[in-house]
């Protein structure tokens, strides 16, 4: 470009610095502009996601004409600005803020988590004097205890604002403030409430200083000697971007890795600290095998694996092929999928499913390539009107919340059709809470809403059998309106659909809404691979590649309610992680062979096992995990597998061998995902449902029906085992909700634990009245080890004064 | 959760009454400007400082995150968030009032009243503010603020007559 | 005429009495062997020897797994893993070095904030068993606490000096 292009261009200025001419876009700061020239400027306030208030005064740089100093970070850049980041002034005034900044620090690196990457400890090497002149007394803070995550030592704090901002600003809590004034500046919460918000760690990134420091990885490493290797997020299906930090293939601590497109430079809680999990003391640490007498005993893989072939083969040459099922586990890797996929066709069943956690499948052969989002999840920054429908992103997908969020802040109108009313860090444009069994009839209403405008469309077939009688009304009027009028919109699906027994009707209307209203549609899944499940055949109606299979099996509902003979169960507790517990646990008990690939052991799993084989964990195992956006992310393995756990797709190798089936011979897990992604190469990802028109359901029974969804906590083995994150308030403030409405009708309104009743199961649990609930819905979350053995997730239930 | 609001409970009519009139001044992004006077009305009912509960109370009424309310409570030296005696006597120490000799104001009012700045007589009576910044005044220094009202060009012996005068 | 002088000196023994000039002026002169482990050279405190931990007077040990001395050792002879210990503070769960692999160059030593690992002038130790050359925490500050008395003098001593 040349010098007269630059000049006429109105989104830019000529700026000098340090001699180097830059063309920087109008209005942005000067901090940016020599971020982007890499010109070093040090700072410690400044942090580019968040609002600029230049209260470190690191930043100051000598800019011509202007008689002091100035802040980079709050400077905006001016055509011909002549700015000396390394002058005599600009070096003075650093220094001179740099000593200030250490008069009240203390000298307790040594001890400091944060010593070897800490930003003051860098600079002051850079900018600070080798002796301070301060002979004065430091000041002290007190600590406040800001909950089981995040570690204080306010006494090291210089009063940046980042965590204060950050919580603002990104994750919408303003939970921490900067109190008193002046010499006094404290930061905290005044009252004691600690920092509950589900992204909260990422204010331990942020400090500068070691104030905030991570609890569970507190005085374990030190930074310079833990390797870092990169990750993704096992339990969303966002795949956030991690660095695995590990000490001698221990893991240390999990960080968030920069990508714009998936999870910008944040992570969720459950993220960073589920990787606890990982050490808990219910890792299966060697094979284990039932001898004559039923009783366990540890033994070697050789012996393991033989074990584990013969009971396999065994049960299909016995009952034939389709007395066997798979359960394939939330975190699975595609890799794994792919082989647990073939290996159970290759002993002649076709039974094998990873949606745990759905009811209804009628859908599977009309619907598309995998449960896509059919929307990148950076567009979702920008959306003008979004529908959720049986979703709580904040707590299944943090980072998806993060974006709405954003959204919502420009002005974007987020509207949510759900179970109970949302909590949520923004204000929701439009919201409905209907009963489970008034779902489809309230999303039908939007879908009819939309169809009153369409010109030209006739009502599909069978909508009004899905009305079941129910009124359009204004606020369904509102919500189609606000996704008709809108350019960019999505529709959204949840948990709570998928888990819903009449799933596929809602899918489908989902995508009829998305159809009328020209939205994009999408379904925010389970775990981090459900896409997965789908190309790498880990579903019973396709094959590897997402083709539909010839001979399609039973899916995982069927296989817990039609018992099988044996159960090849990889990477699950069924009797938590399927849709219904009770019905899993007891097909398993049943079963004549049960083999478990786990990591974690479980007394249930002891009970019905047959063979146990320890698997790695996540950051064992290399693996691949295809977001809901179709975005396939490999992951070597890092940490050293505990005890005798290998990784599971080499333990699925070697079966495979020892089953004397072809094609298992792969030296490494890319092999595996290369000729997957081979097979997978013509598929686009759509979760679209074809209209079929649905036939009228039997009204629903009166009483109280139960909503079983899946708490932020308890989504999948490790983080269930994850001993921080399960003392947060998210984790243990779990009980049974019902509305103060129903609690009076049921006579329950003064009980503070109540017996939960469910097709001969029960279990007792704190009561909590939550009004955000709809009147005859019970919230009992799935997933936990107190309702382990309950019914379905979604289901009649009873309660009981316990 | 069918209890009342907070800010129902512990406001009273009237005081929700007056923090309307302030919120009606700002727009409605711009609430969080009603939040220095909303928190004057609360302190005046209470006897001259803020609970948490108040703070809390405001913030809720406001619609504002209580962390504000804090900030706000805590960086002002006309809140006080610890009981207080019935009058606040606020004696300007910053540098211009330093200079005319607030230093001797304050040692004759600590003499005089028997405590230290921060503390309250024992009779509850009167409460030396600690850390008062400028307060305004600087041409007629020394000078003092007690509940509100300005007495400039101070004297020992003017200290003592308006330290007198007070109930 | 050199052969027969060659000759008489062969033939009076001459080079023997030499030789045995300087055997004979030894034998008067001041004796240098020391007679080690009877008799024992002098040492300097700044000797670097085995290594030791040393603990407080008030019996709390010193080491507060900063890890410096870690990451200093040009010889990877410590291995160090920590933890928060119950009552807050941040301790060592394992200080092992592996004498076989450290050169004694006292950089440990140099690098430690709180005086906590030194080399003592202890250089008389032996192994028997295969992995006696790690030495353990435990090892490490029962030296110290046998030789602390030594030690703090060794280091006031050198303490002018730095």
């Amino acid at each position: 470009m040349t010098d007269n292009a630059e000049a006429t261009n109105p989104e830019t200025v000529t700026i000098e610095v340090d001699g180097r001419e830059l063309e920087v876009p109008k209005g942005s700061m000067l901090i940016e502009a020599t971020d982007n020239a890499d010109i070093h400027v040090p700072r410690f306030c400044y942090h580019r996601k968040l609002s600029v208030v230049a209260n470190c005064r690191m930043c100051l740089v000598d800019v011509e004409k202007a008689p002091k100093p100035l802040p980079a970070c709050a400077t905006p850049v001016a055509e011909g600005m002549k700015v000396r980041t390394r002058s005599e002034r600009a070096l003075k005034a650093q220094k001179g803020v740099m000593e200030f900044l250490l008069i009240n620090h203390p000298l307790d690196c040594p001890i400091c988590d944060q010593g070897g990457e800490c930003e003051l400890q860098d600079l002051a090497l850079g900018y600070g004097r080798g002796v301070s002149r301060f002979t004065e007394r430091k000041r002290a803070v007190e600590d406040e205890d800001l909950g089981p995550l995040i570690s204080t030592e306010m006494t090291r704090c210089i009063h940046c604002t980042r965590c204060v901002r950050f919580l603002e600003e990104v994750a919408g809590t303003r939970e921490l403030a900067a109190l008193n004034r002046g010499e006094h500046t404290e930061i905290g919460t005044y009252v004691g409430a600690g920092v509950h918000s589900e992204m909260s760690g990422n204010i331990i990134d942020l400090c500068p200083v070691g104030a905030l420091t991570s609890k569970p990885y507190r005085f374990s490493a030190r930074s310079w000697e833990m390797l870092s290797h990169p990750s993704v997020s096992a339990h969303d299906c966002v795949g956030s971007n991690l660095q695995i930090h590990h000490v001698r293939g221990a893991i240390k601590r999990i960080v968030p890795r920069d990508n714009e497109s998936v999870n910008e430079c944040w992570i969720a809680d459950r993220d960073r600290f589920a990787y606890e999990g990982v050490y808990s003391g219910e890792r299966l640490q060697a094979p284990m095998v039932r001898d004559d007498s039923g009783a366990w005993q540890e033994t070697d893989w050789e012996t393991a694996l033989e074990v584990a072939g013969e009971h396999l083969k065994g049960v299909v040459t016995r009952e034939g092929g389709d007395a066997l099922g798979t359960l394939v586990g939330p975190t699975a890797t595609i890799e794994e999928m792919y082989l647990a996929g073939r290996l159970t066709r290759g002993l002649g069943s076709a039974n094998i499913d990873a949606r745990l956690r759905e009811a209804d499948f009628s859908d599977q052969d009309r619907s598309g390539t995998f449960p896509a989002l059919g929307i990148e999840l950076e567009a979702l920054d920008g959306v003008e009107a979004a529908l959720l429908v049986g979703s709580e992103p904040r707590w299944d997908q943090p980072i998806v919340n993060h974006r709405l969020r954003k959204a919502a802040l420009q002005g974007g109108a987020i509207m949510s059709l759900n179970y109970r009313a949302q909590d949520l860090n923004y204000p929701l444009a439009a919201e409905r809470v209907a009963a489970p069994a008034d779902m489809v009839a309230e999303f039908a209403a939007v879908a009819a809403a939309l169809l009153e405008t369409a010109t030209g469309r006739q009502a599909p077939e069978g909508l009004d059998d899905l009305l079941a009688g129910a009124q359009v009304g204004e606020a369904h009027r509102a919500m189609a309106a606000r996704l008709r009028d809108n350019a960019r919109t999505a529709v959204l699906l949840g948990q709570g659909v998928q888990a819903h027994p009449r799933g596929a009707v809602l899918r489908m209307l989902g995508t009829l809404v998305a159809d009328l209203s020209d939205s994009r549609f999408g379904i925010l899944t389970d775990g981090p691979n459900q896409a997965g499940a789908w190309l790498a055949g880990a579903v019973p109606h396709r094959d590897a590649g997402g083709q539909p299979a010839s001979q399609p099996g039973l899916d995982a509902r069927a296989m817990t309610e039609a018992p099988r003979q044996g159960y090849l169960v990889l990477g699950a507790e069924p009797e938590r992680d399927c849709w219904d517990g009770a019905a899993a646990e007891a097909a398993l008990r049943q079963a004549a062979s049960v083999v478990c690939l786990t990591a974690f052991v479980t007394d249930a799993m002891r009970e019905y096992a047959q063979v146990l084989l320890p698997v790695g964990t996540f950051g064992e195992t290399a693996g691949t995990y295809v977001s809901a956006e179709g975005r396939w992310q490999s992951f070597p393995g890092v940490a050293q597998p505990v005890g005798e756990a290998r990784p599971a797709w080499k333990v699925l190798r070697v079966l495979g061998n020892v089953l004397e089936l072809d094609g298992f011979e792969y030296d490494a897990p890319d092999a595996i995902t290369d000729e997957l992604a081979e097979r997978c190469r013509e598929e686009t990802p759509s979760a679209r449902v074809e209209w079929l028109a649905p036939g009228r359901e039997a009204a629903a029974e009166d009483g109280l029906y139960r909503v079983g969804l899946v708490p932020i906590y308890g989504g999948d083995a490790l983080v269930r085992r994850a001993p921080a994150l399960q003392r947060t308030r998210h984790a243990t403030e779990q009980g049974v909700r019902i509305s103060a409405a129903t609690a009076q009708q049921q006579g329950l309104a003064d009980a503070d634990r109540v017996q939960v009743q469910q097709g001969g199961h029960s279990t007792v649990l704190p009561l909590i009245i939550d009004d955000a609930l709809a009147d005859g819905a019970v919230w009992v979350p799935a997933g936990l080890t107190a309702t382990a053995g309950l019914g379905p997730m979604f289901g009649p239930v009873a309660l009981a004064r316990a | 959760m069918n209890e009342q609001r907070l800010s129902e409970r512990v406001l009273t009519q009237e005081q929700r009454k007056q923090i309307d009139h302030w919120l009606s001044k700002f727009p409605q992004e711009g609430k969080r400007s009603a939040l220095i006077p909303a928190l004057h009305i609360a302190q005046d009912g209470n006897g001259g400082y803020l609970t948490n509960e108040l703070m809390d109370a405001v913030a809720e009424y406001i619609g504002i995150e209580p962390t504000w309310a804090y900030e706000a409570a805590t960086f002002y030296s006309m809140f006080d968030t610890q009981p207080v005696g019935r009058h606040k006597v606020n004696i300007c120490t910053n540098i211009a009032c330093m200079l005319m000799g607030s230093d001797d104001i304050v040692a004759h009012c600590e003499k005089r009243l028997g405590i230290k700045l921060g503390e309250t007589t024992a009779d509850n009576r009167i409460t030396l503010k600690i850390e008062e910044e400028c307060l305004a005044g600087c041409a007629f220094g020394p000078m003092m603020v007690v509940d509100g009202h300005y007495h400039t060009q101070l004297t020992p012996e003017k200290v003592d007559e308006i330290l007198d005068n007070l109930e | 005429m050199t052969a027969v002088r060659d000759f008489f000196r062969t033939f009076f023994l001459w080079e023997l009495l030499l030789g045995l000039k300087l055997t004979g002026r030894n034998l008067f002169a001041r004796k240098v062997t020391v007679q080690y482990p009877d008799e024992r050279g002098p040492q300097s405190p700044r000797f670097r020897g085995l290594h030791a931990l040393r603990r407080y007077p008030n019996g709390e040990e010193r080491c507060i797994a900063c890890k410096l001395c870690e990451a200093v050792c040009p010889a990877l002879a410590i291995t160090i893993d920590s933890e928060q210990r119950e009552d807050g503070t941040r301790r060592t769960t394992r200080y092992d070095i592996d004498l076989f692999k450290c050169i004694y160059c006292g950089f440990c030593e140099e690098s430690c904030p709180v005086d906590s690992i030194v080399e003592t002038r202890i250089f008389e130790y032996h192994m028997e068993n295969r992995g006696e050359n790690i030495i353990t925490k435990d090892q490490l500050l029962a030296i110290g606490d046998k030789y602390e008395q030594q030690i703090a003098r060794d280091r006031a001593m050198d303490a002018p000096f730095r």
